[in-house]
C-alpha cells in the first residue's frame, strides 16, 4: 500500500522529536515514503532555521475528537474530519464514541473504520468505546467485545459516569484488558442549565455559573474509587479528559504523587482562551492576567472587542478565568498534564446560531490546535519539545501499546511528520476550514503556525497549494 | 468670520420694533395676542418683540417657547441635533391670536412642524409668523406675516443669525455652504 | 462646545451630546453624558404626556416591532404606549418559545419580522444574550426590553430617572441606594448597578447569601472599576439608605433550594415599616414589580407616601420614548453614514 503512495521530499527545518528527547536543524530526506536521512545540521549550515521558523515534527496525535458519524453526519463525517485533522497536522485521531447510535458495540466500530477506509486517508482512526451501553448510565457496555475488536478505551464523553459503582465496576473491567476509562468530570447536578464558567464574567452577563465544584468534584470522586480499585486490578487506569480548573489539576497532581495510575489532558481553547472571551475579549489567556497572576477585568480594561455571548464560545466544560487557565498551562509545563487533546466538537449552524443558553456545546478545534498551542510556546508559556511532546508522545503513552502510536522521527520507518511555519499566520475562515463545523471564536483572525505538509505513514495527507 | 454681512445690531434692532408695530397693528391692539418663539433663536426673538409692545403700547403679551424637535420630518435632523431644548407655554393657546417667531424663514418646513406642533396645545384663533429674515426658496405654501428683511439668497449659501443672548453678538451674515463649491451641486 | 467657550451672559446649553448606539441591549457600555442626554430627553417626553394630546408625530412611518418570548403585561404596554405616543406603527409579537420546541428559530423571526418591515424591534427573552442575536441579524435597531438574567435597560433608566425626579437636588451622587431580595435571578439588579454607580450613587446590593452568588466576585472588581458593596446583613444596608428598592421573590425558588420558605425570606428580608426606619427619613421605596405583597414588601410599605412604584409606571413610558427616539436618530444617521 504504502509504495504506491510513497512521497520523496527534502526538507530543511528545525526538527523537534520528544521520542529522541532532541530538537535542532536539521535536513530530512524521505524517499519512497520513508524518512531515509536526518542529518543534524550545524554552524553555517544551520543559518536561518530556529524554533520560531520551519518546524518539522513527528505526526500529531489527537487523543480526543468527534466526528460525529453515525447518525450526524450534516456537523461533520469521517471524511471531512479526516481531513480536518490532517490539515491540523494530526496524523492519528481517537474519535469519542458518542454517535447515534453510540459506539457501545463493535458493528458501529466496523461501521467507523469502513468510512475511514473509504476516504483513502492516511490518517490513523482510533476509537474509544461507550462505559455505558447506550451511554445512558445505568449498565456497561459491550467491553470486552469492544476491547477484542480494537477499542483503545472506554468513554462516556459528554457526560460524566454518573454513577460511583458503575465507575467502580467499569475502571475494574476494563482494567483487566488495561484499557483506560477516559472520563469527563462533571457532576450533573451541579451543572443543570448552567452556561458560564461560575465567578464574575457570568454574574455580570447573566448567565447560570458552572461551579468549579462540579468538575473538581467529580474529579476527587474518581480518582476515590481508582484508588480502591487499583488494589485489586492493577492494571485498572483512570483517564480524566479536558480538565479545566486548578481545583482539579491540583487532585491530579496529588493522585499521580500518591502513584496512582492516572492522568489527564488539557484543550488548546482552556489553556490560551478564558472566559472573558464570552463578553467579548479576544485577548490571549496569558496576556488577562496581571502581575500578581490573577486575571484582569475586561470592562475596566476597555478589552470588549466582540459582541458578548458568540455560542462559539459555549462548550463544555465552559472557558474558565485567566487563573484557570494559567494552571492549565502550569500542568503542561510539570507533567501534571498528560497530553494537549482538541475535544473538536463540530456543530451545525442550526444547532449553534441560536440563544446562548441553547446552543449546543462544543468548538470546532481540531484545525486551529497547533496555531494555538504554538501562540502559546510564543509567548514563553510552554517550552516548544514540552508542546510538542503533549501533542505526540504524551496522548501516544496514555493510549498505551495496544493503540500501536510510536510518534517520533524515526529513520528507516514510513514518515509520520508534520511541516508547519511557526512564523507564517495563516486566517481562520468558514471556507478555510475543511471541517464542516464552523463553530470556532477564531473565525477572522490571523493565528501563527501554518502547516505546509503533512505525511502519515509515508504517504502524504495534507500538503499546502 | 468669514460671511458678508447683511445686517448690524441696529438693523436688528430697528427691525424689531418694526416687526411689534406691525402686529399691533395688524391685530388691532393686544387684547388675545400672544407670541411664541420657534426654538432657538426664535424664543429671544419673541421676547424682544414682546419688550418693544411693552414700551410701545404699555401692554404685557404673553411670551412663550416652543421645540419642534418631534415634529420634524427628517429624523437624521435628530442624530445630528438630539437634545431637545423644551417647549414653554405658560397660557392658554385656545382662542387667542398666536405670533410665531424665528430667525429665517426658507423652505418653511419648520414653520409647517411649529404649527403642527402648537395644534397640538390648543386651538388658536389664528396663527401669524413674524420672521427676521426671508430668504426664499420655499417649499411650501406658507408666507410669513411680518418681515424684517427679504433677503435674495443662492441655495449654496447659509444665512446666518447670531444673537446676543445665544451668540454673544447680534448679525446676520451670507456665507457660502461648507463644501458648495467642492460637490457643484449641493441639493 | 463647552458652556466655558460661550460669551458672558449667553444662555447656557448643555453640551452637544450624540446618541452613538444603534442598538441598545445592555447598560454596561452607556457613559454618564448619554445617560444624562436620556434624561433629558425623557424629560421633554414627561411634557409631551403631560398635554391634552399626549403623542407627537417624531417616528411617523418608522415600524416598532414588540417581539416578547415572555410574558410580561407591564414592560409590554409600556414599550407599546410610548411607540404609539411617538406616532410609530407597532406591531405586537407574543411568540412561543424553548429549547425543545424546534419550531421557528429567533433568527428566522427576525428575518422575517424584517422583511415585514420592521424598523426597530423591542424585544424580551428568557435567555440571557437573545437580543445580540436578534442585533446580528436585523438590519434595524434591537432595544433589549429584559433577557434572562443579564440585562433590563429601559428599567434601569426610568428606576434612574424616578429617583433623580424624586431626590432632592435630582442627583444620585453620593446617595446610598439598597437593592434588597433575589440579586441573582435579577436583571433589573444587573443593569441598575452600572446605571446607578455610573452615576455616582454608593449602591448595595442585599439579600440572602444565596441569591447573592457570583456578586461578591463582581463587587470586588466593580462595575468597570466603579465600587458597590454586597452585603447579606439588611441592616447594615438599609442604614441611611436614601433609595430602597425591592425585588421580587419568586416561588421557584424554594424548589430549587434557594430558599428555605416564603415565610422565612419575608421574617428576615422583607421590606416593613421597622426595617425601613433604619434608612433615611423620606427615602424613596421602589420596586421594579410585579409586587408579592407581604413577601419582599409590607403591604402597607408599597402604599406608604415614600414609595415611588406608581412613579415608576408613569416615567417608564417616558423614558422608552426617549430611547425609541434618540435611538430612531442613531439608526438614520447609520444608514446616512
Amino acid at each position: 500500500m504504502s509504495a504506491n503512495g510513497g512521497h520523496d521530499a527534502t526538507i530543511c527545518g528545525w526538527a523537534v522529536d520528544p521520542a529522541a528527547g532532541r530538537e535542532g536543524a536539521v535536513e530530512a530526506v524521505v524517499r519512497g515514503g520513508v524518512l531515509e536521512r536526518l542529518t543534524w545540521l550545524s554552524g553555517s549550515a544551520a543559518d536561518g532555521l530556529g524554533p520560531t521558523g520551519r518546524l518539522i515534527l513527528p505526526g500529531l496525535v489527537d487523543m480526543h475528537a468527534h466526528f460525529r458519524e453515525p447518525g450526524n453526519e450534516d456537523a461533520e463525517t469521517v471524511a471531512t474530519g479526516l481531513a480536518a485533522a490532517a490539515r491540523g497536522g494530526f496524523t492519528a485521531v481517537a474519535l469519542m464514541p458518542n454517535t447515534t447510535p453510540a459506539l457501545d458495540d463493535p458493528s458501529v466500530l466496523a461501521r467507523v473504520r469502513a468510512s475511514a477506509a473509504a476516504t483513502g486517508s492516511p490518517v490513523r482512526v482510533l476509537a474509544y468505546g461507550a462505559v455505558t451501553a447506550g451511554r445512558k448510565g445505568e449498565t456497561l457496555s459491550a467491553m470486552g467485545e469492544l476491547a477484542d475488536a480494537g477499542v483503545v478505551g472506554f468513554s462516556d464523553d459528554g457526560a460524566s459516569v454518573g454513577s460511583a459503582t458503575l465507575m467502580r465496576n467499569a475502571l475494574a473491567y476494563a482494567g483487566a484488558f488495561g484499557l483506560p476509562i477516559v472520563d469527563h468530570p462533571e457532576d450533573a447536578t451541579q451543572t443543570a442549565g448552567a452556561e458560564a464558567s461560575e465567578g464574575y464574567v457570568a454574574t455580570v452577563l447573566g448567565l447560570r455559573g458552572w461551579p468549579v465544584a462540579a468538575e473538581a468534584g467529580s474529579v476527587a470522586r474518581s480518582i476515590a474509587i481508582l484508588a480502591d480499585v487499583v488494589r485489586d486490578v492493577p492494571g485498572a487506569r483512570l483517564h480524566l479528559t479536558h480538565l479545566s480548573t486548578a481545583a482539579s489539576i491540583a487532585h491530579v497532581r496529588a493522585a499521580k504523587a500518591a502513584g496512582l495510575p492516572v492522568t489527564c489532558d488539557v484543550t488548546p481553547h482552556h489553556l490560551a482562551f478564558t472566559d472573558e472571551w464570552v463578553a467579548g475579549s479576544r485577548r490571549w489567556a496569558w496576556e488577562a492576567l496581571d502581575a500578581e497572576g490573577r486575571a484582569r477585568d475586561p470592562w475596566a480594561d476597555g478589552a470588549l472587542a466582540a459582541p458578548p455571548f458568540d455560542t462559539s464560545l459555549r462548550v463544555n466544560p465552559p472557558l474558565r478565568p485567566a487563573e484557570d487557565a494559567a494552571a492549565c498551562r502550569a500542568a503542561l509545563r510539570d507533567g501534571t498534564a498528560d497530553a494537549i487533546a482538541t475535544d473538536h466538537a463540530p456543530h451545525t449552524a442550526v444547532d449553534k446560531h441560536v440563544e446562548f443558553g441553547w446552543a449546543a456545546n462544543g468548538i470546532s478545534g481540531i484545525e486551529t490546535a497547533l496555531s494555538t498551542v504554538l501562540a502559546a510556546v510564543a509567548a514563553g508559556e510552554v517550552p516548544l519539545m514540552r508542546a510538542v511532546a503533549l501533542l505526540t508522545s504524551g496522548p501516544a503513552a496514555v493510549l498505551g501499546p495496544r493503540a500501536g502510536l510510536r510518534p517520533g522521527l524515526r529513520l528507516g520507518e514510513p514518515a509520520d511528520l508534520v511541516v508547519v511555519d511557526a512564523d507564517a499566520s495563516w486566517a481562520v475562515s468558514a471556507a478555510s476550514l475543511r471541517s464542516k463545523g464552523k463553530n470556532t471564536p477564531l473565525l477572522g483572525r490571523a493565528v501563527p503556525g501554518a502547516v505546509r505538509l503533512v505525511l502519515a505513514g509515508g504517504r502524504v495527507a495534507h500538503a499546502e497549494g | 468670520m468669514t460671511g458678508r454681512r447683511i445686517m448690524t445690531a441696529e438693523d436688528i434692532r430697528r427691525a424689531t420694533i418694526r416687526i411689534s408695530h406691525e402686529i399691533v397693528e395688524k391685530h388691532a391692539g393686544t387684547d388675545g395676542l400672544a407670541l411664541v418663539g420657534i426654538q432657538r433663536r426664535g424664543v429671544p426673538l419673541a421676547a424682544r418683540i414682546a419688550a418693544a409692545i411693552r414700551d410701545n403700547e404699555g401692554a404685557d403679551v404673553p411670551v412663550g417657547a416652543l421645540d419642534i424637535t418631534f415634529y420634524r420630518d427628517d429624523l437624521s435632523l435628530v442624530a445630528q441635533q438630539p437634545i431637545v431644548k423644551g417647549t414653554d407655554i405658560a397660557f392658554d393657546l385656545n382662542g387667542r391670536t398666536i405670533v410665531l417667531v424665528d430667525d429665517v424663514l426658507y423652505t418653511g418646513r419648520t414653520i409647517r412642524a411649529a404649527m403642527d406642533a402648537l395644534i397640538d396645545y390648543g386651538r388658536p384663533q389664528a396663527i401669524r409668523l413674524a420672521v427676521l429674515v426671508d430668504r426664499g426658496h420655499r417649499e411650501l405654501p406658507i408666507r410669513a406675516d411680518h418681515v424684517g428683511k427679504n433677503v435674495p439668497t443662492s441655495r449654496e449659501e447659509v444665512v446666518k443669525v447670531t444673537l446676543e443672548e445665544v451668540d454673544g453678538e447680534d448679525a446676520v451674515e451670507i456665507e457660502r455652504r461648507p463644501g458648495a463649491d467642492a460637490g457643484g451641486s449641493a441639493a | 462646545m463647552s458652556a466655558g467657550d460661550r460669551p458672558e451672559g449667553a444662555i447656557p446649553t448643555p453640551a452637544p451630546v450624540r446618541w452613538p448606539h444603534r442598538h441598545l441591549l445592555d447598560v454596561d457600555a452607556l457613559t454618564r453624558p448619554e445617560i444624562d442626554l436620556v434624561m433629558r430627553t425623557a424629560d421633554e417626553m414627561h411634557d409631551v404626556l403631560a398635554r391634552p394630546i399626549p403623542k407627537v408625530p417624531a417616528l411617523r412611518g418608522l415600524g416598532v416591532t414588540i417581539l416578547f418570548y415572555e410574558a410580561s403585561t407591564r414592560t409590554r404596554v409600556s414599550f407599546e404606549v410610548a411607540a404609539k405616543n411617538l406616532s410609530a406603527d407597532v406591531v405586537n409579537i407574543a411568540a412561543a418559545s424553548s429549547s425543545v420546541s424546534k419550531g421557528e428559530s429567533l433568527v428566522d423571526t427576525v428575518r422575517t419580522v424584517e422583511a415585514l418591515g420592521a424598523d426597530m424591534i423591542v424585544m424580551r427573552h428568557g435567555v440571557s444574550g437573545a437580543p445580540y442575536l436578534a442585533a446580528e441579524v436585523f438590519g434595524g435597531s434591537v432595544l433589549n426590553g429584559g433577557d434572562g438574567w443579564h440585562a433590563h435597560p429601559s428599567q434601569a433608566l426610568l428606576d434612574l430617572y424616578t429617583m433623580r425626579s424624586r431626590l432632592p437636588g435630582g442627583s444620585l451622587e453620593g446617595r446610598k441606594v439598597v437593592i434588597l431580595g433575589d440579586v441573582l435571578h435579577s436583571r433589573v439588579a444587573r443593569s441598575n448597578v452600572w446605571t446607578l454607580t455610573a452615576m455616582g450613587a454608593d449602591l448595595w446590593l442585599c439579600g440572602p447569601t444565596t441569591l447573592l452568588r457570583g456578586f461578591d466576585a463582581w463587587a470586588a472588581r466593580g462595575a468597570a472599576g466603579r465600587r458597590f458593596t454586597v452585603t447579606s446583613d439588611v441592616g447594615a444596608a438599609l442604614r441611611d439608605a436614601d433609595v430602597v428598592m425591592a425585588l421580587r421573590i419568586q416561588k421557584e425558588r424554594m424548589a430549587s433550594g434557594l430558599l428555605p420558605s416564603l415565610r422565612e425570606y419575608a421574617a428576615r428580608y422583607g421590606l416593613t415599616s421597622e426595617r425601613l426606619r433604619a434608612a433615611r427619613p423620606g427615602a424613596l421605596v421602589m420596586h421594579p414589580g410585579p409586587l408579592n405583597e407581604g413577601v419582599e414588601i409590607a403591604a402597607d410599605v408599597a402604599v406608604d407616601p415614600r414609595s415611588v412604584i406608581t412613579d415608576q409606571v408613569a416615567n417608564g413610558v417616558a423614558v422608552r420614548m426617549a430611547l425609541l427616539y434618540l435611538m430612531a436618530g442613531a439608526r438614520r444617521t447609520e444608514a446616512g453614514a
